[in-house]
């Protein structure tokens, strides 16, 4: 309890101390809040994640009454991810805001936030109150905006902010809709209302309810349309924490609502897979083509979400068919792929960012060739690439392989529509694996592999130590995951018995043979990294006295190749977007050659990819609400006389239907 | 391990055969079965001319290829007898074993920076991605059958319930060999033996490799062949004893690349922009798979 206090205290210190710090010291103070923040937050975890759930009780207001904070084991897990995923952000950031010293009171906001943002991620895990949960969750979405719009000036950025900030008050009233839904009917703002209101009432409601109020924060589709927007307009390291963990409380919420479900499990369970997995495809789709690399980046999380939500769905099919280790694979592999998802995503922002501040460009179409330069980024963004494909050694393939597991544990069902489902996500998902393939050799290939396309103002170098340094112990991290997945599935079914206990009682026994099968693929994983070293040795050996001569690229007869001759990223992925074309709609903006121009001028052509929902549904709705909004435009008219009698007009009503006891 | 051993002797002759069949078919003498063989040979007794724009990837890409096909080899079972890696849910790690050679093979021909050797590059993506549910759907439908998620269980417990799951092995014998044909770019999606780089495929990414590496892919090829062989003669031979199977897989293997022959000899290639659909065409057969299987365990009713 006491600690809890000490923690808030502490956060308004940090905050109040930081607009007189200069803008060198703020970085500073900022990564050692999160230290001892994480510290306090993750000495809490560690021990709810080994014992049992811990729980303190503040007496709160009149308004919000009680206010529980309960630290169970699903938000130890949830806390234990933020914490390190903040400290690496924190760091890097730390020298990725190096450049922008001179603007002292941005950075001074930005540090704010940043600390804001971390604090009220880790409430948002402990805190089941849900007036408190509301008031967190906006100052998570205010000082992430804040955070996004660091580059202000730049009015895409601004715009991205602004949009997001709609988004996310969208987000909230759904969610406010369902505390107070839950409130009238029960009589408590207290989470524990919520399993007792879905004892009584009708589940689908209120769980649709959640699901799209959490799954704007998650981006499932159709409500991911902030997050392509938002990611490339924020640092790097913001994004990667936006990415790595913040769309992750969706998640959380989603998991923790679940959880709470008592009937129409498979209905809903099978809305969840039938929505994740066209979010993944969706996500994916849309990452293969664009070449704006953190654009891309941010399309791969909505992939990424809809692959959690498959494990979720499943999971949830699993408490309505009553079999306990469909529970613990979806679940299971949905909390792992929440984990890993959160490493590497984070890895390949962290070091996008490295690209950015070395380029100074997003556009991949102007790189090309960085390996030569940055060698070290590349490996990394190699290994963040090869381990988002869910492609063995790596962390990526373990939960994609539980989540693949329950699918075909699934399948033991007996109802036709579950079946078909299930196959259907077994394919689907197969096919995001395969387009993520297409998606990240695109991407590395055109940034790090052949020559330069164009020449950059400064001849890029690799980055500092220290920016490195945050990026190879996430790698560390994702290898454990990768080599000892044990560990970490011992973690989860822990987690996932405890939180089924109140209600279900499911036992872990089969899950556990899956977690022995997950550390023989770790062995199987090494088995193979030996073989390629052995072939490696032998290339070698039979190499090693041969003649090896370096030439031009075979150009199939053409000897003065020049670097723009290079395959492009586009099109590298037209043919796919080409199949695709009536969900990829492509922009082309260019000047025909009109039929008695016999000099043609110099042409520019600009094609561009835009977003199926945005473009079709989501910008018809916007414009025609702007249409109408239109009509009321005088009353916001600028003069304040008018605004004064608004206000008069307000009180005198207020006055006569209180008088008259219209309202009490 | 026996599987593993049939696979190496059936991928020495695999290629052979095919190349050999071709000749017969368009009546010319044509080089021997070992031919394949000896360029392999000679190609690792070659030095290596490496172009100047490519990094560490286009050196390490080949090996990591040959590695991710061996261990495919590895998991591959042969009737009763397991591979030598099997668990549950094998074959999900055997297809993504194989994506992980192909990510390599892709990026190495992209290391290049040629005007070329993307354009392989980014079709073998696209192809092998639009086959891979087929080959999931299909195991999936075989998963369900069974009751069983490795391919060992599952290709034993196969023909224990009806013979209609013969018809089964028929239909899933198509899927297989025309993944093979997709996965190893042979026709009637891509012709290895085109002339002209713009309409090439897989023969397109590997312009630059020369010396050991060109052998590595060539060799990784012949046996990704025999893999695919060898799970279509686990769809029949069940657990019947070793004195019909073994000879049982040569035949197969056999009779596989001598319809391959015959098809790359009478078949022109499908135009690159009609793939896609035939690849598509593919998972749809993977349905129908899918809704027999639901048949005969009378989940429709």
């Amino acid at each position: 309890m006491f600690l809890i206090n000490l923690f808030v205290a502490f956060l308004v210190v940090i905050a109040s101390i930081i607009p007189f710090l200069k803008p060198k010291g703020v970085g500073i103070i900022v990564f050692i809040s999160i230290i001892l923040g994480s510290a306090l937050s993750g000495y809490f975890a560690v021990n709810s994640l080994i014992g049992s759930q811990i729980e303190f009780i503040f007496s709160g207001s009149q308004v919000t009454g009680p206010i529980p904070i309960r630290i169970d084991a699903l938000s130890a897990w949830f806390i234990m991810i933020i914490n390190f995923i903040f400290l690496t952000g924190g760091f890097y950031g730390i020298f990725y805001m190096k450049a922008y010293r001179e603007q002292k009171s941005n950075i001074q906001l930005h540090g704010i936030s940043f600390v804001l943002l971390y604090f009220a991620l880790i409430g948002l895990c402990v805190v089941q109150n849900s007036i408190v949960f509301l008031i967190l969750w906006e100052i998570m979405s205010i000082s992430s905006m804040l955070l996004v719009i660091f580059d202000h000036n730049n009015p895409i950025t601004f715009k991205a902010g602004i949009n997001y900030l709609v988004q996310m008050h969208i987000c909230v009233i759904l969610l406010t809709i369902g505390f107070i839904w839950v409130y009238f009917q029960k009589g408590s703002f207290d989470f524990n209302a919520i399993p007792i209101f879905f004892a009584g009432n009708a589940n689908i409601g209120l769980f649709l309810i959640f699901f799209i109020g959490f799954g704007f924060k998650a981006g499932f589709i159709p409500f991911h349309s902030w997050l392509p927007l938002a990611h490339p307009a924020g640092p790097s390291h913001v994004s990667g924490i936006m990415s790595g963990v913040m769309v992750k409380i969706g998640i959380f919420g989603i998991i923790r609502i679940a959880s709470y479900l008592k009937s129409d499990l498979i209905l809903l369970g099978e809305i969840v897979v039938t929505v994740s997995v066209l979010t993944g495809l969706f996500g994916i789709l849309n990452a293969a083509v664009h070449r704006d690399f953190k654009r891309m980046l941010a399309y791969c999380t909505i992939e990424n979400i809809g692959i959690i939500g498959i494990g979720i769905g499943i999971g949830m099919m699993g408490m309505g068919n009553g079999s306990p280790l469909l529970y613990y694979l979806g679940f299971g592999g949905a909390l792992l792929h929440v984990l890993n998802h959160a490493l590497f995503k984070s890895l390949l922002f962290y070091s996008a960012g490295s690209i950015y501040q070395q380029t100074h460009t997003r556009n991949i179409e102007r790189l090309g060739g960085l390996i030569k330069f940055m060698p070290k980024t590349a490996i990394i963004f190699l290994i963040g690439a090869i381990a988002i494909g869910g492609i063995p050694p790596f962390n990526g393939f373990v939960s994609e392989f539980v989540i693949y597991s329950g699918l075909l544990e699934g399948m033991k069902s007996n109802s036709v529509s579950q079946l078909s489902l299930l196959i259907l996500s077994f394919a689907g998902l197969s096919i995001i694996g395969g387009l993520s393939i297409l998606t990240f050799t695109k991407t590395f290939g055109t940034i790090f592999l052949g020559n330069q396309r164009e020449k950059l103002e400064h001849p890029p170098k690799e980055v500092s130590f220290s920016m490195l340094l945050p990026q190879y112990l996430i790698i560390a991290a994702m290898l454990s995951v990768a080599f000892f997945p044990k560990m970490y599935l011992n973690l989860v079914s822990n987690l996932l018995y405890k939180m089924s206990a109140p209600h279900l009682g499911f036992e872990p026994f089969g899950f556990n043979s899956y977690s022995t099968i997950a550390s023989n693929i770790s062995l199987f994983s090494a088995v193979f990294i030996g073989i390629a070293v052995i072939i490696w040795g032998l290339r070698y050996f039979v190499m090693r006295n041969k003649i090896q001569i370096s030439q031009q690229t075979w150009g199939c007869g053409y000897v003065v190749p020049n670097t723009k001759m290079q395959y492009t990223a586009k099109s590298f992925s037209k043919p796919l977007g080409k199949i695709l074309n009536f969900l990829l709609i492509e922009k082309k903006q260019f000047e025909e050659i009109k039929p008695g121009e016999i000099f043609p001028s110099k042409r520019n052509y600009v094609s561009n990819y835009f977003d199926f929902f945005e473009h079709r549904f989501i910008s018809n709705i916007t414009k025609r609400l702007v249409y109408t909004v239109n009509y009321f435009k005088f009353i916001q008219n600028g003069m304040i006389q008018s605004y004064v009698i608004y206000g008069i007009v307000f009180i005198v009503v207020i006055f006569v239907i209180t008088a008259l006891s219209i309202i009490k | 391990m026996l599987s593993f051993i049939l696979i190496i002797i059936a991928g020495l002759f695999f290629s052979g055969i095919i190349s050999r069949t071709k000749s017969i078919a368009s009546g010319r003498k044509g080089p021997g079965i070992f031919q394949p063989l000896k360029d392999v040979v000679r190609l690792f007794k070659k030095g290596a001319i490496y172009s100047e724009t490519t990094s560490f990837i286009f050196q390490i890409a080949p090996t990591i290829y040959f590695a991710s096909i061996i261990m495919a080899m590895l998991i591959v079972p042969f009737g009763q007898s397991k591979g030598i890696i099997s668990f549950n849910g094998d074959f999900v790690f055997f297809a993504y074993v194989l994506a992980l050679g192909k990510f390599f093979n892709i990026i190495s021909a992209m290391d290049t920076g040629s005007s070329f050797e993307g354009m392989g590059a980014s079709r073998e993506a696209l192809y092998s991605m639009l086959a891979e549910p087929a080959f999931f759907i299909l195991m999936g439908s075989f998963s369900l059958l069974t009751g069983h998620t490795s391919f060992q269980e599952i290709f034993a417990a196969l023909h224990l319930g009806s013979t209609i799951s013969y018809a089964l092995a028929t239909l899933a014998t198509f899927v297989l060999v025309m993944v093979a044909m997709i996965e190893n770019s042979r026709m009637p999606i891509d012709d290895p033996k085109t002339h002209l780089e713009l309409t090439m495929i897989h023969e397109v990414m590997i312009l630059d490799n020369s010396g050991f590496d060109l052998g590595l892919i060539l060799t990784a090829g012949y046996l990704k062949f025999a893999v695919y062989g060898a799970l279509i003669v686990n769809l029949f031979i069940g657990i019947v004893g070793y004195q019909y199977s073994i000879p049982l897989f040569f035949a197969i293997q056999f009779s596989m690349a001598v319809t391959i022959g015959l098809v790359e000899s009478f078949m022109a290639r499908f135009r690159m922009n009609h793939n896609a659909q035939f690849i598509l065409v593919l998972s749809s057969v993977s349905f129908l798979i899918f809704f027999v299987v639901m048949l005969i365990l009378g989940k429709f009713i």
